[in-house]
């Protein structure tokens, strides 16, 4: 009987822990656990200039030690810039973060960035890459979700 | 308090007596289950932070506080059906220490004292056990915060 309880315990801890999977695709899904290395996305005008530049950017984020895997989305206005760091260099995020800004600050002093380490960040990038894939997502549902992903990137409670 | 008298000959010889009758505590095996059950709530934690990442609209900085408040929910469930009483009786510490404990000191004392009533038996003696870890929670809290606040102001950080 005891053995019955502990194992719907469980099962119905596994089932909670593991449902509502329906929205996020696989290829996001994957990605807190492993590397994903999104492809940079540019949501304004797609010029040649744009394309070499967020590439320029997502290189020499990537150049950082500490770091493991960028995404970048170029939105009408601001760059983001979400990256995830390795393990046991997550005590320094703060020193990392700083020297990104103040690298990207210098590099590209016309652009408006806005960096993040946070996880879920990157996941809603690399969400948006995917869904980018989709025909049917137009480029106005794109530029919402990117607002939606810096208005969170801002929230703090 | 450093002024403490001499103890006689006979107390001496009753505490070497008493020694050796004294059951050894298992230090290295408590701190092994302290640290095993501890971590094992800790990571039950961690899951459910992801879990509040990927399906909801929580970053790494805000999942903090829904996922403390689902643990605490969880231990005072566990409490209630009797699992936690056990789980302390083995692992001491390690289930102490999380914040589960906090939600296990709460549903204790309400069972405890249910029979007094609900106004002077539970309601009165709820925080009994807790309220000292709210208490000097807030003031560590606020601690840590004046000295923040006053190295800002100096301009230290």
């Amino acid at each position: 009987m005891k053995k019955s309880h502990t194992l719907t315990l469980i099962t119905a801890l596994t089932a909670l822990l593991t449902s509502c999977n329906s929205d996020a695709t696989q290829h996001s899904g994957m990605s807190l656990i492993q590397k994903s290395d999104p492809d940079p996305i540019i949501l304004d005008e797609k010029t040649e200039k744009d394309h070499k530049l967020v590439a320029s950017i997502k290189k020499d984020v990537a150049k950082f030690d500490e770091l493991y895997d960028v995404a970048v989305i170029k939105g009408e206005e601001e760059i983001l810039v979400a990256y995830k760091v390795k393990h046991m260099q997550r005590f320094h995020m703060v020193k990392i973060e700083g020297e990104i800004n103040k690298m990207l600050e210098e590099k590209y002093p016309k652009e408006n960035f806005i960096v993040s380490s946070d996880y879920k960040i990157f996941l809603e990038a690399v969400e948006l890459n995917d869904k980018m894939k989709n025909p049917d997502f137009s480029e106005e549902d794109a530029k919402k979700n990117l607002e939606e992903i810096i208005k969170l990137k801002k929230e703090l409670t | 308090m450093g002024n403490k008298k001499p103890e006689s000959k006979e107390v001496e010889q009753y505490k070497q007596f008493e020694k050796n009758f004294e059951t050894k505590r298992p230090l290295f095996k408590n701190c092994l289950k302290a640290f095993l059950v501890g971590g094992f709530i800790c990571m039950i934690g961690q899951a459910i932070t992801y879990f509040y990442i990927y399906f909801f609209s929580f970053t790494e900085q805000t999942a903090g506080n829904p996922t403390v408040a689902t643990m605490v929910f969880i231990s005072m469930l566990l409490t209630g059906f009797g699992v936690y009483d056990r789980l302390g009786q083995f692992a001491g510490a390690g289930s102490a220490v999380p914040v589960t404990g906090f939600g296990n000191a709460v549903i204790s004392a309400a069972i405890e004292h249910r029979t007094e009533g609900f106004v002077l038996g539970v309601g009165g003696n709820l925080f009994k056990l807790a309220g000292s870890v709210v208490l000097f929670g807030v003031f560590s809290a606020f601690v840590v915060a004046l000295i923040k606040t006053i190295l800002i102001k100096l301009g230290a950080i």
